[in-house]
Order: C-alpha cells, then structure tokens, then sequence
C-alpha cells in the first residue's frame, strides 16, 4: 500500500476509542467523556482530510484500499469512496462527534459503557459507507445493530426495552434476506464468469436474468426498505426514536436511515438495472404513501419526539422517490435530501432532548413561550423547523425541488402530489412551532397588548394557550434557561451548514455529479 | 487360508494413545489420591490434551495412512474431527474445574472418575473420525456415548439427573440397536464392512435413475435412524431437552458438542464415504430432516424459560444446520462445500455452546440458578461475564463478525452452491426466530436490574475458558481462512 490507508484510520478511530475504554474498567466518567470525544474528533478531521482531498472531477472509488482475506471464497478488505459516500461519511463523523458532545451532561448513568456503544456504533456505521466487498458490507451493516439496540435499551426512556427488542428483530429479519442475496449474487456472478468475488463493482459488471434480479433485488429491497424505512415498513421507527435518548435518535434519524437509500444507490441500481426499472414504478407508489402518511401522522401528534420521527418518514418518501425515478435530478435530490434530513432532523431531535432536560417531557403541550425564556433556541427552532419544511435557501428546499422534479419528468402525477405534501410539512412544523414557541406558556396570563385576544374577544371565544394547559408536576417553561455554551456548540455547525447548502448546493453536487453520472450510465439518462 | 498378523503402524495413532495414556494416568491417581486433594488432575487432564494436540502435527495427514487392516485411517478428515474433540475436550475440562470441585451437586463423583470419562468421550469420538469400517464406527461412537451417559448421572441424589441419563440411556441404546442392525443389513448386500469396499460394492450394483432395491433403502434408513438419534435430529430428539436440562451444567456443555461431533463425523463416514453412490436416496432423507429440525429446535425454544432447556432446544436448531450442510453434498470434488462447511460448523459450534453452558456454570458456582430471572442485571454486576454470555448469544444467532455467522455463511454458501435456495432461506428465516430466544437473555442481562444475593467462587479456571471461548468466538471468526482450508480438504479424505 503506498498511501496512508486514510478510511480505515476513519473507521477504526472510534474503535481505538471503545478499545481503550473497555481496557480501562476504572476510568472516570469524565476521562470516558473525553475519550469518546477524542476518537470521534479524530475521525472527523481525518474525514475532513479526506474531503479535501477527495477528487471531485474523478469517476470511480477513490482511496481504495484492499487486503486479501479469505481468498477462496473472493472475500477481500475493499475499501473506497466515490462521491455518494464521501459525504455521508463525514455526515457520519460529524454527527458522532455531536452526539459525543450532546450526551455530556444528560448521560449520567454508565457513561463508559455508553461512550462504547456510542463509538462501536460509530465504527459501524463508518464501516458500511466505506465498504466494496459485500460480505464486509454486510458484516458492518449487523455489527451496527448490536450497539444501537444497547443505547436505546439502556439509556432510553419509559417503554426502552420494547423498543430495542422490536429495532433489533425488524432489522435483522430485513437484513438476513440480504445475506441469501449476497450470496445467490455471488454464485450467480460465478457460473457466469467462473470467478469467485464479493466485489461491488465487480458483480456490478455481471448481467443476470430478469427472474433472478427480480428476486435477488427484492432480498436486498426488503433491508434497506425496513432501514430507510419505507411504509408499510416503518413501524420500528416511531418507538425507537422516541425511546431512545437523544444521542440515540440524532444518530438513528441522521445516519441509520441514510443506509437504507446509500443501500439503494450502491447495491440495488448498479447490482439488478433491469428489475430496478421493473420495480420502480412500485416503488414510487410506496414512496408517495410514505410522503403523505409520514405528513399526516406527524400533523397529530402530541410528542415532540414523535412529530419529529414521522416526519422523517416522510422526508424519506422524498428520498425514495428521487432515487427510483432514475433520472439526474432525481438522485441529485434524493442525496441532498439525506444529507440535509442528517442535518436539519439531527438538530431538531438535539432541540427535543434539549427542551426535555428542561421540562422531563416532550408532550407539546406542556411548553409554550420559548421565544421569551430561550431566545436563542427559539431562534433554532425556527430555523430548522423552516429547513425542514422546506423553506427556500435552506438546505431542505434544494433536495425537495430537485426530487419531485425528478419524479415530475417520469410520473407527473408523482411529482403533483408529492408537491401538494409540501404544504402539509409546512403545517404540521408551524403548527408546532406556533404552540411551543410563539404561544403563551401554560399558565400564563394573557398579554393585553396580544392581538389575538382581541379577537378572541369578539367572537366569545376564549383565548388559545400553548397547549391544553399545565399538567400538574410540569415544569414552567417560563423559568427554562437559555442554551449553554455546549447545547449551542453542538447546534451551531448544524446550522451553519443547513444554509450554505441552502444558499450553495454547487459544492455538494460537483462531488455527486461523477458517481451519480456513473450510477446513472446503466440506465441511459445521464446529465440534468 | 493362513491368518496374516501384520503389525500395525502405531505411529498413526500417537494422538488417541495419548489420550488414553492420560486416562490411565488419572484413574491411578484416583486410587492413590484422597477426593479433596484430586484439584491438580484438571491440569493433568488439560496437559494431556494438550500434549494430543499438538502430537497432531507430527503426523502426515495428506498420505492417508491406513492400519488394523483398514480400521483407523489417518486422513485430513480424521486430523479435523480429532482436532475438534481435543478442543471442545479442553474447553470442557476448563468449564468443569469449578463446578465438580466446589461440589454444587450432591452427591457428585470424584474429579479423577469425571475427568476420565470426559476423556473417554473425547477417545470414542476420535475413533470415529478415524473410523475405516462400519464396526469401527460403531465402537468409537459407544464409547462416546457410554461415557456421557455416566457424566449424565453425576449428580446422583438429583432426581432430573437421573431422569435424563436414563431417558438419554434407553433411547441411546435403543438407537445404538437400530444402527447395528443397520450394519448387519449392510453388511449383508455387500459383504463388506470397510467404508470403500462397500462404495465399490454399492457402484456396481446401483445404476443411474433404475429403481434401489428396497432392502438397500432399509439398510440406509436403519443407519440414518441411528445417527439421528445421536445428532438429535427431529423426529429422534426426544431424549435432549431432558438429558440437558438434568445433566450437571458442564455436562450439558459437553455432551451438547462432542458426541454431536461423534454423530456428525459418522454420518459423513457413513453416507458421503460409505453410501455415496446412494447419495439420491439420502440427500432427501436428510434435507427433509434438516428442514424440520431447525423448524422445531428454534421454534420451541421461544417458550422456554430455563436456559439449559432453552441451550437445549436450540441445539437441536443448530443439528438442524449442520444436516442441511451435509444437504449441500453433490459429489466428491473438491470444490464441493458441504462437509467442509459441515466441519467448520463443528468447530464454531464448540467455542459458542460450551461458551453459553459455561456461563450458566460460572451462576451456579455463584449460588445462582439456572432460570432466565437468574440472568437479572447480571451486566451491571459482572460486566464481562455479561459481555462473555453476550457474545455467545450473538454467536449462535449469527451475528458478524462473531464465528457463529461465519459457520451459518458457509453452509449458505455450500447450499447455493448446490442449488438448495430454499433450504439456505430456511436458515435465515430460522436464524430470525431464534434471534427472539437469544436476544431474551442478552435483553435480561442489560435491561434489566439485578436481584438477590453472591456466593463468592473458588476457582479461577471457569472465568479463563470463559475468556479463551469469547476471544476465540471473536477472532476465529475474522481469521477463519486456515480452519476453512483445512475443513475443506475433507473430499481428499473420502476420495
């Protein structure tokens, strides 16, 4: 090897981390929190190295690293990025990096165990970004479940044990149907070329039956849909998210998810071209349902959390949906809007758990007034509730756009609905916004100056309050203070980068445009 | 005709001599030494072992050697079946040390007498990896099973220990009946008991797609019979969650893989070696048995709440796994898969079920039961006791990178291989199931907190096989290549 094998330092940084720490059953729990942060820091410089670094005018994986492994069977250490997981990998980091910070202080129970999971996670979810071999891939892709499970099992909250139990089972059951496939792909690549290889980019180069894609695309359809999720596959989301802590569903809605569409990109189009387009239309069908149900349910949710978590389901209809409508557009948006979704519902989670440090709940009612107590989270809140729904110059917008474009030029009649569920995004993330942040706290009296209650009135109605009113024990959200100086750092980045892909999505997409071109090229619809 | 007396090549037989030798050594010093002075015999036993280990490499597996006029032959088969015997022998012995010595069942027997049965097993089932006749076989697989029906009544005074020898004892025995009168018929159409004699035999009379004479079909059933009830295959299991559940917990560990291995290792001598030009016939007699064995095992260990039963049912799932590697035959090239990956299954199944049973040993030495509510907290009490049970846990579900998936890969492979997709989706259907029982204890063991009080324990030797069998499970996994290579070099044996 000639070159500093920069992603496995990327992959095994947090691994060093979880190593020491379990070597160390001795260590504070401050030396804990500071190891954590050190393997995580040092994965995310070397991931922004390796960004710099990466060659964006330049087809093909880049950073390839490869050892032999289990020769016989063509199972190999391969290693690469091109430029769809090059930016998920330092999405990847950076969230890691910002759950390390962001479980400092709630985390107060186990923390050495905790910063393990967190960094084995880590090493996890790394490891399926930056894997070529299949059996490698697949390997990550379970390592990753035993940890996540753990954090939500141990460190989340109320019904957490159900919650980890049905996580854990859900996605095992998808991704065992994977293994037959990988392996019916391998043998299939064998009896046509008479080589034994687990390599993507190699199987790639196979053409297999229209029976066997169909099948063979289903057994790794299934995993990544229960992972993305896709409905009718969604329904672990929604419990372990709002179980786990918050750390946990940063992670879970800000990478976890992006697996199931990365899953998608690298294996299925390339892998099955022609049950792809065989599917796809099927696809689009399920994905439409996702956009509207995930919107719909949000709308009535009484949890923080909960509106959060469906709407991600949502938000991954959109990514669904560029992905299967094959076409340039379509996969420019459908990456934007992983990437944006990392940003803007890991920041929204870290608001729910902040404002749940506070108050020991997350129904919405129970707050009100924030604008006043927490200004400068206030100031958060709006701006990712507005990327979320996406607002124009933010980075929720530009994903959005460009995937119901993309579903527009194949299926209209997709793209006109998918529009339409715009507007109910809009509503169900102002309605909340309204009640938490503009409205009156519970318990407070009426401003006299509001000119709501005025109108209120008039009609002989009385006038509305943040919410049902206070629930007895909860806290008042009038006496919460502001974001400390953590809260706002792990917040900040998220920000910042929220409107500078908003405002510049050049820069993201000159680093897609070769491997989406090249994803594309099966397909025959390459260029905007 | 002149009986010729030639004198046999010792040389092959170093390894199960000094296994024998060792016996020897421990039942003098049984006579010699009073009960409460026998501790240092675990180190005499673990040396002794260790020694036929490594006395392994002295021989030359690749000539296939063969003396007794046929009986033992020294192939690259035999050297992976002695290996696998030798191994789980001494993780045996290690999950043992304690447990015998700090007397937790009453009535128990001496260290030295359990040590040499244990051996005694671990002897038999070497033979039958090295078996070249049926008769040898048969010796080799009765003197595993013996010793282990002993081991099954150790603790005397209990009644469900009893219960289970005697149970595991009657059907053994009733099994062992329908085996020989399986050789008898055998021995009967082809007038021969060597392995390849009666392959040629069976060569000349089966031909291609003309119906099998129906007194072959019975003979192949009658052996088949008999072998399942040794891997406790469903319909034949009847015997195991009882002998389990009754036997003294280190028992369980190993009596859950070594005469497994003894059982497994004669059905590939028997059906690939022996019978193979009646492969038609019993591929679907076995894919057919493999299919309801891993259905049932890890479908009825979803209701089980004490974990040696539960241990035991699901090893009936992982009989089921192995059957269906033995499925994957085709033919005796050497790309085929099957009892490679057959082997290599043999040789993780060890690290992880004697591993899983160890941990219940190491509650039991702390005055715990053997109930899943026994496993309470257990990670916030003794973290890497947790994390050990943890690893066992995921290994036998089949999770990367632990060994358990490993195995699980290589029979899915082998049976892609050979054209069985449905037998490999099976798998993994089934490995889905059993995620539900496995994850329960992980899931006690994590989520929840602890309850009652310690004993302190004595010895040390239980936590360090505990150690070696969590580490092995992790690394032997992600360096599996040189075990595979050697499972893989079965077909040269057999051709």
């Amino acid at each position: 090897m000639d070159q500093i094998p920069i992603l496995s330092l990327i992959t095994y940084a947090p691994l060093a981390g979880a190593v020491i720490l379990f070597l160390l059953p001795r260590a504070t729990e401050r030396a804990a929190r500071w190891v954590a942060l050190l393997g995580s820091g040092v994965s995310f410089a070397l991931s922004l190295a390796m960004l710099a670094a990466f060659d964006r005018s330049a087809t093909g994986m880049q950073f390839t690293e490869f050892i032999d492994w289990l020769p016989g069977l063509g199972i190999a250490y391969r290693l690469g990025v091109d430029g769809i997981s090059a930016p998920l990998v330092v999405l990847t980091t950076l969230l890691s990096l910002i759950s390390v910070l962001a479980s400092w202080d709630p985390i107060r129970r186990r923390v050495r165990e905790y910063y393990i999971s967190l960094l084995l996670l880590e090493t996890g979810m790394l490891g399926v970004f930056v894997s070529l071999d299949l059996f490698l891939f697949y390997i990550f892709w379970e390592v990753m479940l035993i940890p996540m499970a753990l954090i939500i099992g141990i460190w989340g909250s109320a019904n957490r044990v159900y919650a980890a139990v049905k996580f854990f089972l859900y996605t095992l059951a998808g991704s065992l149907l994977m293994l037959v496939g990988i392996v019916a792909v391998y043998q299939a690549y064998f009896e046509q070329t008479g080589v034994r290889t687990l390599d993507v980019l190699e199987l790639a180069q196979g053409t297999y039956g229209q029976a066997f894609q169909m099948w063979a695309f289903a057994a790794f359809f299934l995993a990544f849909a229960i992972k993305i999720p896709m409905w009718p596959f969604h329904t672990w989301l929604p419990d372990a998210h709002v179980e786990a802590p918050t750390a946990g569903s940063v992670i879970l809605a800000g990478i976890l998810l992006k697996m199931g569409g990365y899953g998608f990109l690298r294996f299925n189009l390339p892998l099955f071209p022609d049950a792809t387009r065989a599917w796809a239309p099927f696809i689009i069908v399920l994905s439409l349902i996702a956009i509207i149900y995930g919107a719909l349910v949000a709308l009535v949710q009484p949890d923080l959390k909960k509106l959060v978590a469906y709407s991600s389901v949502s938000h991954m209809g959109f990514v669904t949906l560029g992905i299967f409508a094959l076409n340039a557009q379509g996969l420019y948006g459908a990456m934007i809007v992983m990437i944006s979704h990392g940003l803007v519902t890991g920041a929204l989670f870290l608001l729910v758990g902040i404002l749940y440090e506070r108050a020991h709940t997350r129904e919405i009612s129970a707050f009100g007034g924030l604008h006043r107590s927490m200004p400068v989270a206030a100031a958060f809140w709006g701006l990712f509730a507005f990327a979320s729904l996406g607002l124009p110059g933010l980075s929720g917008f530009v994903g959005e756009f460009l995937a119901i474009l993309g579903g527009f030029r194949v299926y209209r009649w997709a793209g006109v609905i998918a529009m339409f569920v715009v507007i109910l995004a809009a509503w169900y993330m102002l309605w909340m916004l309204q009640r938490i942040v503009m409205m009156r706290a519970p318990g407070e009296p009426p401003d006299p100056d509001d000119p709501e209650l005025r109108l209120a009135a008039v009609h002989g109605v009385p006038p509305a309050a943040g919410g049902a009113g206070p629930r007895g024990q909860a806290v008042d959200p009038r006496t919460f203070p502001d974001l400390n100086w953590k809260e706002f750092a792990t917040l900040a980045p998220l920000a910042v980068l929220t409107v500078w892909i908003g405002v510049y999505p050049g820069y993201l997409m000159r680093i897609l445009r070769p491997a989406i071109e090249q994803a594309l090229a099966a397909f025959g619809r390459i260029g905007l | 005709m002149p009986v010729q007396l030639v004198a046999p090549d010792w040389s092959l037989l170093v390894p199960p001599l000094i296994v024998l030798g060792t016996i020897l050594v421990l039942l003098a010093a049984d006579l010699v030494l009073p009960r409460e002075r026998q501790a240092g015999l675990t180190v005499v036993a673990l040396l002794g072992l260790a020694l036929a280990l490594t006395s392994l490499a002295s021989i030359d597996w690749s000539a296939k050697g063969v003396t007794f006029g046929g009986m033992y032959r020294a192939d690259s088969f035999s050297l992976f079946i002695s290996l696998v015997a030798l191994i789980a022998g001494v993780l045996s012995v290690m999950v043992s040390a304690g447990y015998v010595e700090a007397g937790i069942e009453p009535g128990g027997m001496a260290l030295a007498e359990y040590l040499s049965l244990l051996l005694f097993s671990v002897l038999g089932t070497m033979l039958v990896g090295a078996a070249g006749d049926l008769l040898m076989i048969f010796l080799g697989i009765e003197m595993s099973s013996l010793a282990v029906y002993t081991l099954t009544a150790f603790a005397r005074r209990r009644l469900t220990s009893i219960e289970g020898a005697l149970k595991y004892f009657l059907l053994g025995a009733f099994a062992t009946a329908i085996f020989l009168y399986g050789i008898a018929w055998v021995y009967g159409l082809t007038g021969s008991i060597m392995l390849d004699d009666i392959a040629a035999a069976l060569r000349g009379s089966v031909r291609g797609d003309a119906p099998v004479e129906a007194s072959l079909l019975l003979a192949l059933l009658l052996l088949a019979v008999g072998l399942g009830f040794k891997v406790a295959a469903v319909p034949f299991h009847m015997w195991t969650p009882d002998a389990y559940q009754g036997a003294p917990t280190p028992v369980s560990a190993y009596m859950s893989v070594v005469p497994k291995v003894a059982g497994f290792a004669a059905m590939a001598r028997v059906l690939v070696q022996g019978l193979n030009p009646l492969s038609q016939q019993w591929l679907t007699l076995i894919t057919v048995l493999a299919f309801i064995t891993m259905v049932y095992g890890n479908v009825v260990a979803i209701a089980q709440r004490d974990v040696k039963r539960m241990l035991g049912y699901s090893s009936i799932g992982h009989t089921g796994y192995m059957l269906a590697a033995l499925a994957a035959f085709t033919s005796l090239q050497p790309g085929d898969r099957s009892v490679g990956s057959l082997l290599f299954y043999l040789f993780a199944y060890a690290f992880m079920n004697i591993g899983a049973f160890g941990v219940v040993a190491w509650l039991q030495e702390r005055g715990q039961g053997v109930n899943l509510e026994d496993f309470q907290g257990l990670a916030a009490r003794s973290p890497l006791a947790a994390f050990a049970m943890s690893v066992f846990m995921l290994s036998l579900m089949g999770m990367p990178p632990l060994i358990g998936f490993y195995a699980k890969y290589y029979v899915i492979l082998a049976l892609i291989e050979a054209g069985l997709l449905w037998l490999a989706v099976a798998i993994v259907v089934m490995s889905a199931v059993s995620a539900f029982f496995y994850l329960r204890v992980v899931t006690v063991m994590y989520f929840t907190e602890p309850a009652g009080a310690w004993q302190p324990a004595r010895t040390r030797m239980l936590g360090a096989g505990l150690a070696v069998m969590a580490l092995g499970n992790l690394a032997l996994g992600l360096f599996s290549g040189p075990v595979l290579d050697l499972a893989q070099r079965w077909a040269l044996a057999f051709a």
